[in-house]
């Protein structure tokens, strides 16, 4: 197939590939095929049973092991003289430094998370190493090529961090289903099992202030000998009945808007069934392995919107099954999606809830998806654009960069095309990341403190994991766990205080320099003081700008979803993160910078939704050949040039 | 769905629901040869849940098969290749029933065209195009889909050969906004009546309902026209260009609002000759054999007229 050079090429490349999941298996099986001969592997995450359905090196027999181990074996039984490396571990480990990058002639990534790939996309500049990127979601894919100065970075373009939500809107005025999970998962779930010494909104009252000595504090705590029905319904009536009567008291609130429905136990369950919810629970009996609402209540499908009745119980039932079966796990459980316990609770919470505020219920398979940041997969999808990676990745070994191509893969043709190849763009001159421009932040340097701007922005925003942080010639934060005590403890110190009490004062006009020594990313942001911000549009209180923003259409990233890990970032103190939600627009195929929209955002479907496809208008069949599409430019403030 | 299966399948059913997944594993596939595409394109479906396969190969796995199709390795050497494709697809998958058949398909075509009745659908690699030209009339007869795929290097091509295939969206995508401006209804020109267009007070003017600004003008332009309704480009240029000087400034949204929607007064009238044909075709007179797309386009038949299901949009600058 391949001409001579190209063999010559592949068959001394180092390759090095990041991760082995969904694409990582496609990618492997089709490099080692295609007559690669050195091929390392990273993955840290270990095979599920969902995995099953694509990642097709895997058996039933191997959950549990590690994806990099098990695919390397795998792919030796049909290729045993090849070098296939796994390493089980995380690619932001201080393992995989500038040096280690250094030895591959492509990094390939198979990444289902947005900071990996910004990492990886930093090492690799500061290696001078080419990344091929890519993503699927669905029927849809995409493969990128990026090479430092030849190419944008993969972070030219701004891609959207997930999605948060206002804390008022969590707390107290949802609209959407959406927000009850969040509400459900990261207050209620976190206030009832998780880290009791966690900041916690669940309390929340508009009238803060009163100092009693706040009773509503005890009513999460469990005595040991209450018993677990009663505790269930005391916290139902709490959360879902008394907070609600104590929020709509305050009339302003609900001025412009549809008032909730406080709900209680008494109201939805009358006593008898309560009864007999014991009783039938007394019948089951249930393994440790398969501790579930669903089952002892005879709810068995997944797929069925139950009632408010029907919730509520499933809500008391699992909260009695914690209680009996997970104690010992209290204070430490994390939502988990496949922990089915925990998928059932925050179901019910949140449709509970719903019920309350007017919003539709879903069915748990529904929920599951949403709170576990659920993003639908097939195999086919993954197949196709690995065959794509390994095309541009052998152009990329030959230094062959006219040919590069950006290249999507659409669910329905466009010009009756399904793969569409357009040119790569030009380095962004003022992208951060591969063009050291200064960056502006807007913030009040008198009340937002050091800890808020390292969260907020060096981390969420800047991608920063390991960060140190300069004012001038003073280093004012460094992170890191080899740090001497009397150092750590200014620091520390000065985490909690204002900016502008800082020594020396962060105020307008100041220039701090921060620094990630592990990606070799180094970037300078002016500061400009302001008084106020937009609770909604700006819930961060501070506004990062000076690269390219997206307009709302121009974001193309089409991606494997985050996995539940970075989904569980949001301890931020005022601030509750979840899913990035799915817009569920529908583009025209016309139009390519729509067609891209951050997929990266899902709702799963219904079972009888087939999801939130591309819709498929009339295919215009204008009889254009040509086989390279030029991208309109969407209004943006860029000129993004072609490569020459 | 036992929950097991539930689990694997949970990222697929999410694309496509329990209806999708239904029908995949109701499904049952031959495969004529299974070099690498077929096997490939097997792996896939097998991964999905397929109900059953049939792989057809008279081949026996040789030196130069290895590393070229992945479900092969050396211990596969002289045995049947189907056989080995076969036991491999099985441990992907032990859901899906999969049967070897040691033949040529060539053979099976000639020799046996029954064979091929049994399926859904047929996936023909690696053959010529005399047996493909047999094995296409062979599946017509029997109702069996034809997927025939090659490929050479970087190229290929996949050809779909079937009689019909009706798909009935029980959720649509989208719903056609119909506002019936080519036609209003009498109340609508009646209403539209009462709204004077060229009204002085700005707020007033800026707060004319859109549709009625269309019907009116729409009216206008029919009597200009020989009550005919813009249907050339130009024609429809002309027409925002109408709307557009009715405006009084540029800032009114209930006159941007009618300029982008002008098209709809264009719609043509009636049923499209499209949509004729199909309400005409032979196979409305059903029976109970037919599928339920045919007996739907049936029960529309009988009914005077459509009923077409539109949504009435929101309007910016409606003002009750």
């Amino acid at each position: 197939m391949a001409s001579w050079s190209q063999l010559e090429a592949i068959k001394t490349a180092k390759v090095l590939m990041v991760g082995a999941g969904g694409i990582g298996c496609e990618l492997l099986k089709t490099l080692a095929l295609s007559g690669f001969q050195d091929i390392h592997i990273i993955d840290m995450d270990t095979i599920e049973v969902s995995n099953l359905n694509r990642q097709f090196l895997f058996r039933q027999s191997h959950v549990g092991q590690s994806k990099a181990k098990v695919a390397r074996d795998a792919v030796l039984k049909f290729r045993p003289h090849i070098s296939i490396t796994p390493h089980h571990a995380n690619v932001k480990d201080p393992e995989f430094n500038v040096d280690f990058f250094k030895d591959f002639n492509v990094v390939l990534n198979g990444l289902d998370n947005l900071d990996a790939r910004r990492h990886v996309n930093r090492l690799c500049l500061a290696a001078g190493v080419p990344l091929v990127e890519s993503g699927t979601t669905g029927f849809l894919g995409q493969v990128t090529v990026h090479v430092k100065g030849k190419t944008e970075c993969y972070e030219c373009q701004p891609k959207p961090t997930p999605k948060t939500y206002p804390v008022c809107t969590i707390t107290s005025t949802p609209s959407k289903f959406v927000h009850c999970i969040v509400w459900a998962k990261d207050l209620l779930f976190a206030k009832l099992f998780g880290d009791k010494n966690q900041e916690n909104d669940l309390n929340v009252h508009p009238s803060a202030g009163t100092n009693s000595t706040n009773p509503t504090e005890d009513v999460f705590e469990r005595r040991a000998d209450e018993d677990p029905e009663q505790y269930g319904r005391k916290i139902y009536d709490h959360v879902f009945g008394y907070n609600i009567q104590v929020a709509l008291a305050n009339e302003e609130t609900w001025k412009n808007r549809n008032k909730p429905r406080p709900v209680y136990v008494r109201d939805v369950l009358p006593d008898k069934l309560i009864q007999q919810n014991g009783s039938l629970e007394k019948n089951c009996v249930t393994e440790e392995s398969a501790v579930s609402a669903m089952s002892s209540l005879g709810l068995k499908n997944p797929q069925d919107v139950w009632s408010l009745a029907e919730n509520s119980r499933i809500f008391l039932e699992a909260l009695r099954l914690f209680i009996e079966k997970r104690q010992k796990d209290f204070g430490n459980l994390a939502f988990d999606k496949d922990d089915q316990l925990a998928v059932e609770f925050v179901t019910a919470a949140a449709n509970v809830r719903a019920s309350s505020f007017g919003i539709s219920l879903h069915s748990l398979f529904e929920a599951k998806g949403i709170a576990g940041n659920i993003v639908h997969a097939v195999a086919t999808t993954n197949a196709v654009i690995a065959g794509l990676i390994v095309i541009e990745a052998i152009k990329v070994l030959q230094g062959d960069f006219q040919n590069y191509r950006m290249t999507y893969c659409l669910e329905h043709p466009s010009r009756k095309m399904l793969l569409m190849p357009v040119q790569p763009f030009e380095a962004n001159k003022s992208c951060y990341v591969c063009s050291e421009t200064p960056l502006l932040l807007e913030i009040n340097t008198r009340t937002s403190k050091l800890r808020d701007f390292v969260e907020k922005i060096v981390k969420n925003k800047l991608g920063m994991n390991l960060p140190l942080i300069m004012h001038g010639s003073t280093l004012i934060f460094e992170a890191g766990d080899d740090l001497e005590e009397d150092v750590a403890a200014n620091y520390a110190l000065n985490l909690d205080k204002a900016l502008a009490e800082l020594p020396p004062p962060v105020t307008s006009g100041t220039v701090l320099t921060v620094e990630d020594l592990r990606q070799e990313l180094s970037c300078n942001i002016n500061i400009k003081h302001r008084e106020e911000f937009d609770e909604e549009k700006e819930p961060d209180g501070m506004v990062l700008s000076g690269w390219v923003t997206p307009t709302e259409k121009d974001t193309r990233v089409v991606s494997n979803g985050e996995s539940t890990s970075t989904a569980q970032l949001a301890e931020k103190s005022d601030e509750v993160e979840t899913a990035p939600d799915r817009s569920g627009t529908k583009r025209k195929l016309s139009e390519m910078s729509e067609m891209m929209d951050n997929i990266h955002d899902t709702k799963p479907c219904s079972s009888l939704d087939i999801g939130d496809q591309l819709n498929p208008q009339e295919v215009e069949d204008n009889g254009d050949d040509d086989d390279i599409v030029v991208l309109d430019e969407s209004p943006g403030p860029s000129k993004r040039k072609k490569l020459q | 769905m036992a929950a097991e299966s539930k689990t694997k399948y949970d990222r697929q059913l999410r694309i496509w629901g329990e209806q999708g997944q239904a029908a995949l594993e109701k499904a049952s596939i031959c495969l004529l040869n299974c070099g690498p595409t077929g096997s490939e394109a097997l792996k896939n479906l097998v991964l999905g849940g397929i109900g059953s396969i049939t792989v057809v190969d008279g081949s026996k796995v040789e030196a130069y098969d290895l590393g070229n199709n992945f479900m092969l390795d050396e211990e596969s050497l002289g045995q049947s290749k189907a056989k080995c494709v076969c036991s491999f697809l099985k441990e992907l998958n032990d859901a899906v029933k999969a049967k070897f058949v040691e033949e040529s398909p060539d053979t099976l075509i000639e020799t046996n065209p029954s064979f091929f009745a049994q399926f859904t659908l047929v996936i023909a690699t690696q053959l010529l195009e005399n047996s493909l030209l047999k094995l296409d009339k062979i599946c017509r007869q029997a109702n069996v889909i034809l997927v025939v795929a090659r490929s050479y290097g970087l190229t290929g091509l996949v050809r779909i050969s079937l009689k019909e295939h009706n798909v009935i969206e029980s959720k649509p995508d989208h719903f056609l906004d119909d506002l019936r401006l080519h036609n209003p209804w009498p109340e609508l020109k009646q209403f539209a009546k009462t709204i004077d267009l060229s009204v002085t007070d700005p707020v007033v003017h800026k707060h004319t309902p859109y549709i009625v600004i269309l019907v009116r003008l729409a009216e206008k332009w029919a009597d200009a026209h020989d009550g005919c309704l813009p249907s050339t480009r130009q024609e429809k240029k002309e027409f925002k260009d109408l709307i557009k000087a009715h405006m009084l400034n540029l800032d009114e949204d209930n006159y941007k609002e009618a300029i982008e929607a002008s098209f709809k007064v264009s719609t043509p009238r009636g049923i499209s000759s499209h949509l004729c044909q199909i309400i005409n075709d032979a196979a409305v007179q059903v029976d109970s054999t037919s599928p339920d797309f045919w007996v739907l386009v049936a029960a529309l038949k009988v009914k005077s007229f459509l009923l077409l299901v539109f949504k009435v949009p929101p309007l910016i600058s409606f003002v009750l």
